[in-house]
């Protein structure tokens, strides 16, 4: 994809980010409230959980696509901060699997591990940005 | 590496903003660019060179002495 700049690939980021966030929050609401856990169907169950999932889908192909058509510097760091995120929910998810193993621990939601990414990913960026020498 | 960035930008009354708005980049890339945090990449170098009418190495100097290198 085309490297289009810095104003336009952030005009076409937000142009998919924010409806699709509105169609996720829309839907998270939708089904907490309108689907009843312990009497619905299991094909309503997982219709619910994937359309949950494709907006936020959507938005991981939006941050795709930023990292591809922004400027030089801003990709780089969008790149990096990326990585350190996934190497840290990566070592994460080997903690929590191997204190599993050894039953150091009890079950845990491999939900966590998606919202943490982001956190780990923000706050890579965040440091970055501030703190950051990046030649 | 170092470079006359600011100097060129000053001149010209340009804050990093407009220079970036120029360029297509970000400020945050003018800014790092200009202090030394990152070096741009050659398409960006020309384009930085072409926007002030000047060449590359009297806008960015790698502190490499030619004629050392040449031996």
């Amino acid at each position: 994809m085309a490297q289009l700049g810095f104003r336009t690939a952030n005009r076409r980021y937000n142009f998919l980010f924010w409806p699709l966030m509105i169609v996720y929050v829309a839907f998270i609401m939708g089904t907490t409230m309108l689907v009843d856990e312990e009497t619905a169907p299991l094909w309503l169950k997982v219709a619910c959980a994937v359309g949950v999932t494709v907006p936020l889908i959507g938005v991981l192909y939006a941050m795709r696509r930023l990292t591809d058509e922004t400027d030089e510097y801003t990709r780089m760091n969008h790149m990096k901060a990326m990585r350190d995120g996934g190497l840290i929910i990566a070592g994460a998810a080997f903690l929590i699997g191997f204190l599993q193993i050894f039953e150091a621990i009890g079950d845990f939601p491999v939900f966590w591990l998606g919202p943490a990414y982001f956190i780990a990913y923000g706050l890579s960026h965040l440091v970055r940005c501030n703190f950051g020498r990046t030649v | 590496m170092k470079n006359t960035l600011r100097i060129l930008r000053t001149e010209k009354g340009w804050s990093q903003a407009d220079l970036a708005d120029r360029l297509n980049v970000s400020r945050q890339s003018v800014n790092a660019i200009e202090t030394g945090k990152y070096d741009p990449s050659l398409p960006l170098a020309f384009a930085i060179a072409r926007l002030f009418g000047r060449s590359i190495e009297e806008i960015f100097d790698d502190g490499t002495d030619l004629a050392e290198a040449a031996e």
